[in-house]
């Protein structure tokens, strides 16, 4: 006998992924999916960004990793709280494990939460965890034809942060066709040239991150009455 | 490479659906996959192979329907099918698109021993 089903497969997850939003939206916080190959510099990032955004909006960090404490460690001491996932064999974190972190959280007390996702460009693109913005990292030492190669990671990305980029003048990198692969992609998204060793960059980053918590909680939290 | 995390998914509705059915035997799966969600069928037939085993559908062919990739310029309101590579129109040129189908993962029918 056939029975019909004709149901998505992921509906679940972005389900639990909903709710995960409304909770985070509930604590007036800033939710943002970190995603990008092993070793682009996403928990060098973090280091910089949040004593950066801390006297005013402290951070929480979950971070996923199939094996290892290490990058929570690192960030252990700027984050007010974190948490690490490790996911086994699994190269993405899914929306019900961020569900299970959560009772575990203080998240009224942050204004940010950083969820830095496992390394790889492939999956983390294609579930959603409830955050509000996906933060894309790609590296000058991963070359310049990535985002042709990786293209629903980067259509998906709100930001493109173009990390190491003191690394530029030492290679081979043809800049102009990472722009123009984006473009083909995602024509509205923003692209930063971003270095933590220099600088340059992280202004920018900063006051995009604090522009769109402004209008992604600003608003609502004149609205929490809980 | 999610493929895994895919099957694993996909099982979870195939026992719940049997389940509910009283299906002891699952014999085919029919899944309706968007071209934009980069799954790669061989590994998906491995990974619905290992997810499967030991369940009712060890052993159940698995049948993949390819959806293609559609948009519609929000500009122009031309209707595409955008490459891999290029989500602009290729009527206007502008990038403000949707998408209207290409991005599904969807279990479509069991058949079961009767």
């Amino acid at each position: 006998m056939k029975i019909n089903v004709v149901k998505n497969v992921l509906a679940a997850n972005d389900l639990v992924a909903t709710e995960n939003r409304q909770v985070f939206s509930k604590a007036g916080i800033l939710a943002v999916n970190i995603i990008s190959s092993p070793g682009s510099g996403k928990t060098t990032l973090l280091e910089k960004t949040i004593p950066a955004l801390a006297p005013e909006h402290p951070s929480i960090v979950v971070v996923g990793d199939l094996q290892t404490t290490r990058d929570a460690e690192r960030v252990a001491d700027k984050a007010i709280q974190v948490t690490q996932i490790n996911t086994g064999m699994s190269c993405h974190l899914y929306a019900n494990q961020i569900a299970e972190s959560l009772p575990k959280l203080d998240l009224k007390k942050a204004g940010y939460l950083f969820i830095e996702n496992v390394g790889n460009l492939v999956c983390p693109g294609e579930f959603d965890l409830g955050e509000n913005i996906k933060v894309v990292l790609l590296s000058i030492p991963e070359g310049d034809d990535k985002v042709a190669k990786y293209p629903t990671v980067f259509r998906v990305a709100d930001i493109v942060l173009l990390t190491k980029f003191d690394l530029l003048s030492s290679s081979h990198y043809n800049l102009q066709r990472v722009y123009e692969d984006l473009k083909k992609l995602n024509p509205s998204v923003k692209v930063v040239e971003l270095s933590t060793i220099t600088g340059q960059g992280m202004e920018e980053w900063l006051e995009w991150l604090k522009t769109q918590r402004q209008q992604s909680v600003g608003a609502q939290a004149r609205f929490v009455t809980e | 490479m999610h493929e895994m995390s895919l099957a694993v998914a996909l099982m979870d509705e195939i026992t719940a659906i049997a389940a509910q059915h009283q299906v002891e035997k699952v014999q085919e799966v029919e899944l309706h996959i968007g071209v934009l969600k980069q799954v790669i069928p061989e590994v998906m037939q491995e990974a619905f192979r290992a997810a499967s085993a030991g369940t009712q559908a060890d052993g159940a062919h698995l049948k993949m329907v390819a959806i293609e990739a559609q948009a519609a310029c929000r500009t122009c309101r031309n209707i595409f099918s955008p490459a891999s590579d290029n989500f602009l129109c290729p009527a206007c040129g502008q990038g403000l698109i949707d998408i209207l189908q290409g991005e599904e993962f969807i279990l479509q029918s069991l058949t079961c021993a009767t």
